[in-house]
């Protein structure tokens, strides 16, 4: 490790998270310590040097100071949920605050557990009714362990899980919320469940949020601010669909899901000049190893995809699959970010941008309507990204998913040969599914069916 | 026979109306939500039918294909389709109602196809610009149907079907605030026998017969014997068994708050819009229930002023296994009732009647908590 250069940058942000975070933010600055300590053992293990914190750690703890700042400087929180991405949020001058921050963040720790036994203590849902993506943050509110946001937004898909849990943070918290309906149709003309009204639909709904903001935030709708921030957007939208290119080579140049970090970027920082750094770094990588021929995994043996999300409690997961099988996971459904970079020019542009990212975003766009945009999905990442199996750990309380998947799977085997393996667990909680049964159904499908 | 008698029959999938209808040369279709307007599927001249999984044992495609952790109202319905069971249906009409319905219509579509197949975008929120949208989606639908069935559903047609639909809600509510008396003449038993025959006969016929029951029971003695006054609220029930099973331990259903309940026929549409914006404004706006967004403070609103107005001494809800709006739903509304000092009770069940026994105990001791306040 490039002592000198990593260590002072640690040091500077260990120094910037010193104090009382304040009220509801005691896990926020749990998190940020834990990353700092993450981040040094991590440099520490690093074969080469590494000189500097990795863009995407280094955007993590700018988000959380970021927030923390916010509440002492009077600036408004707005929490939203896994997908969607907040420029329009930006250009208002609001802080954004991924929900999930707290479910995923909390997951790999285990703290989560914690929580949801209050939320189970309280009688807010079970786990194969509500979704634990939500769940653990009403615990943390009964424990003034999380901010309560100045304002809520979500939008009506992918489940209903989030769109009810949200009415009920708003019923804890008493805060404003808006919501933006999410049509079944597609707004793509080549698409058999095409409807013209889609677009418009989503400008009118979009366009109405704005003056509701406007409203929340005391501020004006700032056009030039709104044109800056989806061209950054765009930027950061043209590295991600660089990347997703650079991930067809064989082997795949990067090791398993290295595509999770442009949907945090573009969840989390949608619309900052850092989401464009971050983005054009994870595809800076990839194309370096590309040019080098250098894969991700030693050997690579196996391509697997993974449409839906990680089992987050088990950071090893992946490690393991390549360990044990030289199989690289190509990419998941979160991190597999499909909004290419559209038309910037003029104001109205910037508007359809913004509600065609709003309509594509990772797992709105293929799973907001009808199974085939899922299934049509499946199948050209099983053909594009050349995919030997597919595994999905299917989350229990997951409805519109699991109420699916062994439908599409069944379609996309016909289709392509290749298998899917669909178990079902909780990504949040260790306690349900434990890692060493996921690796024992994984093992068994790979040994058995795929090799 | 009395006319009660005449409305039990609507609990079966096929009732009499239907067959007769049927051997008329007509066309019969299923819908599965609230919010799928039947008058404009009664304006094509077709019978709009509740759909109904009535008399499904067990669910292994359902399991399969829904999962095991998917509510079994949606299990059921994948299942009978599958056995043929839903024959009888010229159609089925679906929409987003939730994630397990739309996902229901995916596997259908696929494992089980209807000759005749729609899906409605029903929007999650309420305000002008959803509006529009929805009356476009039922612009989409008619046509549809006019396509499909070779049919002409003018704007007199709709308007007549509004009118039809307008004069059950208003007899059905009629028949609700009967209930408000200190003794109702008609239990809620008898209530949902009515309701399912309204879901499932031609209107007109239902609306005389319900004209014929509410003279039947004017200046009828009501019902004494009961312990209680329950509302019950709560997730798809289209049982008489398990309302009958709470009356029958001295519940007396006085209302509700569930879909084939209140949420199906409280609000009217106004007749003197186009009748299209008039549907797509009635159907959005109406007493909501969980899946849409915003509105859970005019949702909790209701049910309070009911529990006030038809002087309710307990709540029971019913709540479907694995139906997460229903579980937010009720985890808000017994805060609510917590502040209000009204007594509920938390049931969690399966679409089909199982464990009888367990809920009797359950209710059982809920009565004798009422009887003691
Ligand atoms: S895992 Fe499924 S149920 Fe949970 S938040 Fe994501 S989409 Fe919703
Ligand atoms: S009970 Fe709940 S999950 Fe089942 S169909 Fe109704 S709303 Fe959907």
């Amino acid at each position: 490790m490039n002592e000198l250069r990593i260590e002072e940058e640690l040091k500077e942000y260990k120094k910037l998270g010193r104090g009382n975070w304040g009220e509801g933010f005691g896990l926020l600055k749990g998190m940020y310590n834990g990353f700092i300590t993450r981040i040094r053992d991590e440099a520490a293990e690093m074969e080469e040097e590494q000189d500097e914190i990795m863009p995407p750690m280094k955007m993590l703890l700018n988000l959380l100071l970021d927030l923390r700042n916010a509440r002492r400087e009077g600036r408004k929180i707005c929490m939203h949920p896994f997908n969607y991405g907040p420029e329009l949020l930006y250009t208002m001058g609001l802080v954004p605050l991924m929900q999930e921050l707290f479910s995923v963040g909390l997951a790999t720790t285990h703290i989560n557990e914690f929580y949801l036994d209050i939320t189970n203590k309280i009688g807010y849902g079970d786990n194969p009714t509500l979704c634990n993506a939500q769940r653990p943050l009403i615990g943390a509110y009964m424990q003034k362990a999380a901010p309560v946001p100045d304002l809520l937004f979500f939008l009506s898909t992918p489940c209903n899980s989030l769109s009810i849990t949200y009415q009920v943070f708003q019923h804890i918290t008493n805060v404003p919320l808006f919501n933006i309906d999410i049509p079944y149709w597609a707004h793509e003309h080549s698409s058999e469940f095409y409807d013209e009204r889609i677009m418009d639909y989503m400008l009118s709904q979009l366009k109405n949020f704005i003056p509701w903001l406007e409203k929340q935030t005391n501020r004006k709708f700032e056009i030039e601010k709104f044109q800056e921030t989806m061209n950054l957007v765009n930027q950061s939208r043209e590295y991600v669909s660089d990347f997703n290119e650079l991930l067809k080579t064989v082997p795949c140049p990067v090791p398993s899901i290295a595509g999770f970090g442009n949907w945090l970027a573009m969840t989390l920082r949608g619309g900052t000049s850092e989401a464009v750094k971050v983005t054009k770094y994870i595809r800076d990588q990839a194309a370096e190893r590309v040019k080098e021929g250098l894969g991700g995994v030693e050997d690579e043996k196996l391509r697997i995809a993974w449409p839906y999300t990680h089992v987050f409690f088990d950071q090893e997961l992946f490690k393991w699959l390549e360990e044990e099988f030289q199989a690289v996971t190509i990419m998941d459904i979160l991190g597999f970010y499909p909004v290419g970079p559209h038309d910037t020019s003029t104001l109205e542009k910037c508007y359809e941008s913004l509600a065609l990212g709003t309509l594509d975003y990772s797992m709105i766009g293929t799973c907001r309507g009808p199974v085939e945009y899922f299934v049509d999905f499946l199948i050209n990442w099983i053909n594009e990204y050349k995919i030997d199996c597919v595994i999905i750990p299917m989350q229990f309380a997951c409805k519109h998913a699991y109420a699916m998947t062994t439908l599409a799977s069944e379609i996309a085997r016909q289709e392509t040969g290749v298998p899917t393996l669909v178990f079902g667990c909780d990504p949040y909680d260790s306690r349900e599914v434990p890692s060493e049964t996921i690796r024992a159904k994984i093992s068994e499908f790979l040994n058995q069916i795929v090799l | 026979m009395t006319v009660l008698d005449d409305f039990t029959k609507g609990d079966s999938l096929l009732n009499p109306w239907m067959d007769e209808w049927k051997k008329q040369g007509k066309k019969i279709l299923g819908y599965f939500c609230t919010y799928i307007p039947e008058e404009i599927i009664h304006a094509a001249d077709i019978l709009p039918v509740r759909i109904r999984a009535k008399g499904c044992t067990d669910t292994p495609m359902g399991d399969a294909y829904l999962s095991p952790t998917t509510c079994s109202f949606t299990r059921c319905c994948l299942e009978m389709a599958n056995r043929k069971q839903f024959d009888f249906l010229d159609g089925i009409i679906s929409c987003n109602s939730c994630d397990q319905i739309r996902r229901l219509y995916d596997n259908i579509r696929y494992k089980t196809p209807f000759s005749n197949q729609y899906f409605l975008s029903v929007p999650s929120n309420v305000n002008d610009i959803t509006i529009d949208f929805f009356k476009y989606e039922l612009n989409k639908f008619k046509n549809y149907l006019e396509k499909t069935f070779n049919v002409d559903i003018t704007e007199e047609k709709l308007k007549n079907s509004i009118e039809l639909h307008n004069k059950s809600r208003t007899l059905l509510k009629e028949l609700y605030l009967l209930r408000k008396k200190k003794n109702p003449p008609i239990t809620g038993t008898d209530i949902m026998n009515i309701l399912l025959s309204g879901v499932s006969m031609p209107k007109n016929q239902f609306n005389e017969l319900l004209t014929t029951q509410l003279k039947e029971i004017e200046g009828k003695e009501g019902i004494s014997d009961d312990k209680s006054r329950i509302m019950l609220v709560g997730s798809m029930l289209d049982d008489p068994e398990y309302v009958k099973i709470i009356e029958d331990l001295g519940g007396l259903i006085v209302n509700d708050a569930v879909c084939i309940g209140t949420k199906y026929f409280w609000e009217i549409v106004d007749e003197n819009l186009d009748p299209l914006d008039a549907l797509a404004n009635r159907y959005l706006s109406r007493v909501s229930c969980p899946r849409m967004a915003g509105e859970q403070s005019k949702r909790v609103d209701f049910v309070l002023n009911l529990i006030k107005e038809f002087n309710v001494d307990g709540v029971i809800f019913q709540r479907m296994k694995f139906c997460p709006f229903w579980w937010a739903e009720i985890f808000v509304l017994r805060d609510e009732l917590k502040k209000q000092g009204v007594p509920f009770l938390d049931l969690e069940r399966e679409y089909v009647l199982s464990g009888a026994g367990a809920m009797k105990t359950r209710v059982q001791g809920f009565m004798e908590v009422l009887e003691g306040k």
